[in-house]
């Protein structure tokens, strides 16, 4: 298991950004869906170490990130994508992935093809001398998922990877998840439901802080199955449903993965 | 791309494309990064905004300006000035105002507390040794040549202080500057002298102080139970 | 853009252009070395053919880029086969005269490149490529050819001229097929 987390709490003032969330994942990738405000970004930033819970449990890779020891072994094997990432005007794509690979810690003689990996696993191959500044926001946002990568971890976060590309680059996109969730474990947040689909072995829904929903798209599909659920598509239909019931009944009980 | 059955074209060109595309880092940060033993460590380093050709020339032409002003005049204004650009130069150190890529700095091996550490550190003995080579060179007297650089100290904590408190480098700009202002201003109306600031050596315990406190200030806000935007 | 144009863009330190090059002319390479090297090698030599080719980007004077780049392969090969001491080699320069004996490497590879280059002449079969056979494989006379082919004797030298011409092309100019 690469995450295990245990009633994860998150206060933001007054209110619980996260409320009690218990989640286990192992190698696959994971969608993680869910309205605005419902949480996803605070659950990926305690995931990605940058933000500590304010009660519960949690253990990535087997460690326990609230050791700095162990934090710092974590972070090693990490790769996060946060929803809005900066970029240094100045720094080529090479030079952009590069730095963060040696803040990763990466062997320093092993960076140089990490990084030319990275960079062509992507699609950035024919742009990676160009200066950030140069480039448009979907390519931008491919320079940050390449700098996730770079390290090959073992656990990766990705916050709305998908925001600016095209239809075309997201496909290619889902194309690299199916590829990175073979070894490691990969949580995406991400609220276009059609991506979840095609990529995730696995789904979580959030809503206000609760897990209302974990299980595989085909199960979130069956949900809204005979309902008047709005949306085009089943899988939107399922989320729909799901939230809806969550709505009236207060909250769903969560369904634990086996 | 394709190519012969067993040969994997793809990894031959990944090969190639790291060779033409690597970096290769200059003198200095190779130093770095053996004094530092670390190569991240180095990296961030020799990136630091402050620590820049662009940032270095500025202040070595204020500190000319300076060291002009000194010897036309007689007020050192080297003295004066020196701790003002040092908290400036602090301030850009680092930073979630100044770094775009804040949260994901975060998430890093590499804490983002040491970075902060060594670039303040670097950017402080910079300064310093910028402003006692301008400060020997308008000729003034001891006190005020090397006087300034307690107070430097405390300024440069107190910029870095407020920078981490409110994330934001224009913030530690702001409060180093005004700070040092204060302090100068204050110096010459209880003592009479401009320089009051600068050779009481009543204050210096008070100062080392407030550089600890300011410090330690820092230090809490940079601790990582903050909710990170 | 052609590659000429690549190379010279090559020589001013574009990346992209090297990147082009590389898929144009990696495949037919690698096909060329992997008949004399096994297949982790040939990764290894196609690699430094191409940095060897960004390096050298600035000595390439329109000579044909497939041969250049053949060039470079060539002697990437022999030296990679030197370093990793392959038998037949220590043997050849222990036991012979270097100078004397050709190295059995670049004879190996010149038989790859010919082959190759023969094989632009036509299908087997076709009037071309049985005018080689006949004159250089088995070694016959005009008079024989024509014989043989039941064509003029000018009809055969004026094929064999064209047969020179277009192995020349073949050899130096561009490698693909």
């Amino acid at each position: 298991m690469n995450v295990e987390i245990t009633d994860l709490t998150r206060r933001l003032g007054r209110t619980q950004a996260v409320a009690g969330v218990t989640l286990t994942a192992g190698p696959g990738v994971v969608g993680l869906l869910g309205p605005n405000g419902a949480g996803k970004t605070s659950l990926l930033r305690m995931l990605a170490t940058v933000l500590p819970p304010s009660s519960g449990r949690i253990r990535l890779l087997g460690l326990d990130p609230g050791d700095h020891r162990e934090r710092r072994r974590i972070r090693r094997r990490l790769g996060y994508l946060p929803q809005h990432l900066g970029y240094y005007p100045g720094f080529t794509v090479v030079e952009f992935v590069e730095y963060f690979a040696l803040l990763k810690e990466m062997p320093a003689a092993a960076v140089p093809r990490a990084v030319a990996a990275a960079v062509e696993r992507v699609g950035l191959g024919g742009q990676a001398r160009a200066k950030l500044r140069t480039l448009s926001g979907g390519m931008l946002r491919r320079v940050g998922i390449a700098q996730a990568i770079v390290n090959e971890p073992d656990l990766i976060l990705l916050d709305e990877p998908t925001a600016g590309l095209d239809p075309e680059q997201r496909v290619a996109f889902r194309a690299l998840l199916r590829d990175l969730g073979g070894t490691g474990t990969v949580v995406v947040s991400t609220h276009l439901v059609e991506d979840v689909g095609a990529a995730c072995t696995d789904v979580a829904l959030l809503r206000q802080g609760k897990l209302v929903f974990r299980g595989t798209p085909g199960e979130l599909t069956a949900r809204g199955e005979g309902t008047d659920a709005a949306g085009d598509a089943p899988l939107e239909r399922g989320y729909s449903a799901v939230l809806a019931s969550a709505a009236q009944a207060g909250t769903d009980p969560a369904q634990a993965r086996p | 791309m394709s190519g012969h059955d067993d040969v994997d074209l793809g990894r031959v060109w990944v090969g190639v494309a790291a060779q033409v595309w690597r970096r290769r880092p200059g003198p200095a940060e190779r130093l770095a990064g053996r004094l530092l033993r670390s190569a991240g460590l180095a990296r961030a380093l020799v990136t630091t905004p402050s620590l820049l050709l662009g940032w270095v020339i500025a202040t070595v032409v204020v500190l000319a300006a300076g060291v002009l002003a000194t010897r036309g005049t007689g007020t050192p204004y080297v003295a004066l000035c020196a701790p003002a650009v040092a908290a400036a130069g602090i301030a850009y150190a680092y930073g979630p105002g100044i770094d775009p890529a804040w949260e994901l700095s975060c998430s890093m091996a590499v804490s983002d507390r040491l970075v902060l550490l060594v670039r303040a550190l670097a950017v402080f003995g910079l300064n310093a040794l910028l402003g006692l080579g301008a400060s020997v060179a308008s000729g003034t007297a001891t006190a005020v040549t090397f006087g300034w650089l307690v107070p430097m100290t405390a300024v440069c904590a107190l910029a870095l202080a407020a920078a981490t408190l409110a994330r934001s480098a224009n913030a530690g700009v702001a409060a180093g500057v005004a700070g040092w202002v204060i302090t100068v201003l204050s110096g010459r109306v209880a003592a009479g002298r401009m320089t009051a600031a600068i050779t009481e050596a009543a204050l210096v315990v008070p100062y080392l102080t407030i550089a600890a406190c300011c410090a330690a200030v820092a230090l809490f806000a940079t601790r990582i139970t903050r909710e990170a935007s | 853009m052609d590659d000429d144009a690549l190379i010279a863009a090559m020589a001013g330190g574009d990346d992209t252009a090297l990147r082009v090059l590389f898929s144009r002319h990696a495949p037919w390479l690698a096909a060329r070395l992997r008949a004399v090297l096994p297949a982790a090698d040939v990764e290894d030599v196609l690699q430094e053919t191409f940095l060897g080719a960004w390096r050298g980007a600035g000595s390439y004077r329109r000579e044909g880029a497939g041969g250049w780049l053949w060039g470079i392969a060539r002697r990437q090969a022999a030296l990679w086969l030197r370093r990793r001491g392959r038998p037949e080699t220590v043997l050849a320069t222990v036991e012979e005269q270097v100078e004397e004996l050709p190295d059995p490497i670049d004879a190996a590879l010149s038989r790859v490149e010919l082959a190759g280059a023969v094989e632009t002449l036509g299908p087997e079969g076709s009037p071309q490529r049985e005018t080689w056979r006949l004159m250089y494989e088995e070694d016959r006379t005009v008079a024989e050819v024509a014989e043989l082919m039941g064509v003029p004797a000018g009809t055969v030298k004026s094929r064999a001229h064209q047969i020179r011409r277009l192995l020349r092309a073949a050899l130096q100019g561009g490698g693909a097929q």
